[in-house]
């Protein structure tokens, strides 16, 4: 598993790299949240029939960590290695930020912060009402709770007893001009979720075993769930890691060394994706 | 007004169990009669607009038909973002419904006035635009809105507005109709004000000014057509609206007349690029504002002298 993480981010960044643009650390922080739903199936789902009316639904509402998703929706085999490698690229339906309805598994257009747990909340409620048994996934950043929004779907969730919504934040800490502790601090996040009444789980979003047990976990106690996951923004190239400088930007030549030796990327990839550019 | 879009919404909810009343404690009388019927189909979203509208866009990805009901001023103002991203770019099958649109909220002041409602909403995609001028009108356009599988918004009053359709509402989704004959000019308007406008060129028309008086109640689609025409038959047309100048409906038959080149001269009768003032019964706004009957009867013939 641990090689199939590693791969994962190597695509990611080769990915970005091959148009020069990305939000790589962004992406690497919710990998192995990723992981749990998609390859190990925590999230029901037919890649085949993306639409498939029995499925589990989930939303990127940290839009910018698009390329994480994507990557995932590749290898679990929505979509081929061809359609992937065309991010951001004149004609491909890919984009920085993820878009309905042409990318098979995308179920909403997210991006400008603060919307997705409300959409997510609206599909959970619909679900209810037709006594329907799916339920309802929304990956959330914390420094996208900022946003007054969330709090506005945070309080209706608990109001309406949205037990089939599970909310997932990825808490590395790290937004775009610093940490979240510099910029607007919330210094109790679990605190603050039970107080609104939600069921709250802390996990470590690097462990993939432990997000396994926590979306197995079928603890029906009429409440929204939110997972609280520990993460590091950049994970897994050690000069991204837990620096916001790297929120938006790519390797020089000298930092590139770095990501080649991490993520075992060769000089000839690195000349394949300067091809592209 | 109120009292016919809940008869129109009652009809909705006993005809199709995916309709969804959403309110944020934007109640009417009504709701506790609409809860005690359709338990499953009234959700009171609390002080939220901007949950409301995305959460609704959520609900309509799953089936529902939502029909969100507030104050027209907090739909379009607060909400404009959550309108473009999540109901407009991903086309979803909301129905948006803005009351007390123009001066409506009259003792409330500006916070609560809608007049630049179409001036925003109009440049998104996707969106259809309805503006009833009357009670029949607007049941016909609610019924509309629910037949469009896309976002719509309705602009509706709330003002006790009188019957302007005596017999059948002829309303038909994007085109404009001829609510008076006249061969001095022509003057669009829509929504409430449509009353003060047949007032003041009934008027007109007994001192010797007959005009055609033509009601824009769909928005978007705009009907060009009929502007072509009008603009074809008179030398001088009127918009009258209660809705800042700038980006009405004056400005949309400005595109047509430009567009198509047309030979005519258009007066836009609204607010002049400001907030209205004043606080009292709507017709006393209206009044404050030069947006009464007797303004525009004034500011129209002194035009045509």
């Amino acid at each position: 598993m641990e090689q199939e993480l590693k791969e994962l981010r190597r695509q990611i960044f080769l990915t970005g790299y091959s148009v020069n643009i990305a939000h790589i650390a962004s992406a690497f922080s919710i990998v192995e949240i990723l992981y749990s739903l998609y390859i190990n199936h925590n999230l029901k789902y037919d890649s085949k029939n993306p639409n498939m009316e029995s499925r589990d639904l989930f939303i990127l509402s940290k839009g910018h960590g698009s390329l994480a998703l994507y990557t995932i929706l590749c290898k679990a085999g929505f979509f081929d290695k061809e359609f992937l490698a065309s991010f951001c690229k004149p004609g491909s339906v890919l984009g920085g930020e993820p878009c309905i309805p042409y990318i098979p598994g995308i179920e909403a257009t997210t991006g400008s912060l603060g919307h997705g747990l409300s959409l997510g909340v609206g599909m959970a409620l619909a679900k209810k009402l037709d006594g329907k048994k799916e339920k309802v996934y929304v990956l959330l950043g914390d420094g996208e709770c900022e946003e007054g929004a969330i709090w506005e779907a945070i309080m209706f969730a608990a109001h309406y007893k949205l037990d089939n919504l599970v909310a997932i934040v990825d808490c590395n800490k790290i937004q775009k001009m610093g940490s979240l502790e510099a910029i607007m601090s919330i210094p109790s996040w679990k605190e603050r979720f039970l107080s609104f009444g939600w069921q709250v789980e802390e996990v470590n979003g690097h462990d993939v075993n432990a997000l396994d047990q926590l979306f197995q976990n079928e603890d029906n106690i009429e409440k929204p769930l939110v997972i609280l996951a520990n993460t590091i923004k950049g994970k897994g190239v050690s000069i991204i890691e837990n620096d916001s400088r790297w929120h938006w930007r790519l390797p020089n030549k000298k930092e590139l060394k770095t990501f080649m030796t991490e993520l075992e990327i060769s000089e000839e990839e690195i000349q394949t994706c300067r091809k592209a550019i | 007004m109120q009292k016919s879009y809940i008869n129109s919404l009652y009809q909705l909810l006993k005809k199709d169990k995916n309709v969804i009343s959403c309110l944020s404690d934007s109640g009417t009388d009504y709701d506790e009669m609409i809860a005690r019927e359709f338990p499953n189909q009234i959700i009171n979203f609390g002080i939220s607009e901007n949950n409301k509208v995305a959460a609704a866009a959520g609900l309509a990805s799953c089936g529902k038909i939502p029909f969100v009901y507030t104050t027209s001023a907090f739909l379009a103002y607060r909400s404009y973002e959550f309108i473009r991203n999540d109901v407009c770019i991903q086309n979803k099958n909301v129905k948006l419904i803005g009351m007390g649109s123009g001066l409506a909220w009259s003792t409330l002041g500006v916070t609560h006035h809608t007049t630049e409602d179409i001036a925003a909403l109009k440049a998104l995609p996707n969106l259809t635009i309805l503006s009833p001028c009357s009670p029949k009108e607007l049941e016909k356009c609610i019924y509309t809105a629910y037949d469009i599988n896309g976002p719509v918004y309705v602009r509706m009053g709330m003002s006790n507005e009188m019957e302007i359709y005596p017999d059948n509402c002829t309303f038909k989704l994007g085109k404009n109709n001829v609510l008076l004959e006249g061969n001095k000019g022509a003057i669009f308007t829509t929504g409430s004000i449509t009353s003060e406008v047949l007032s003041a060129a009934k008027r007109l028309s007994d001192e010797g000014f007959s005009l055609e008086v033509v009601n824009i109640s769909t928005i978007k689609p705009f009907d060009q057509q009929s502007v072509i025409e009008e603009c074809k038959k008179n030398s001088v047309i009127f918009s009258v609206e209660e809705h800042n100048v700038i980006g009405g409906i004056g400005s949309s038959i400005a595109d047509v007349i430009a567009e198509n080149k047309l030979n005519v001269e258009l007066i836009k009768i609204g607010l002049a690029d400001t907030f209205a003032v004043g606080y009292g019964t709507h017709s006393q706004v209206l009044e404050m504002n030069r947006l009464d009957k007797n303004n525009i009867y004034e500011i129209i013939k002194n035009k045509l002298s």
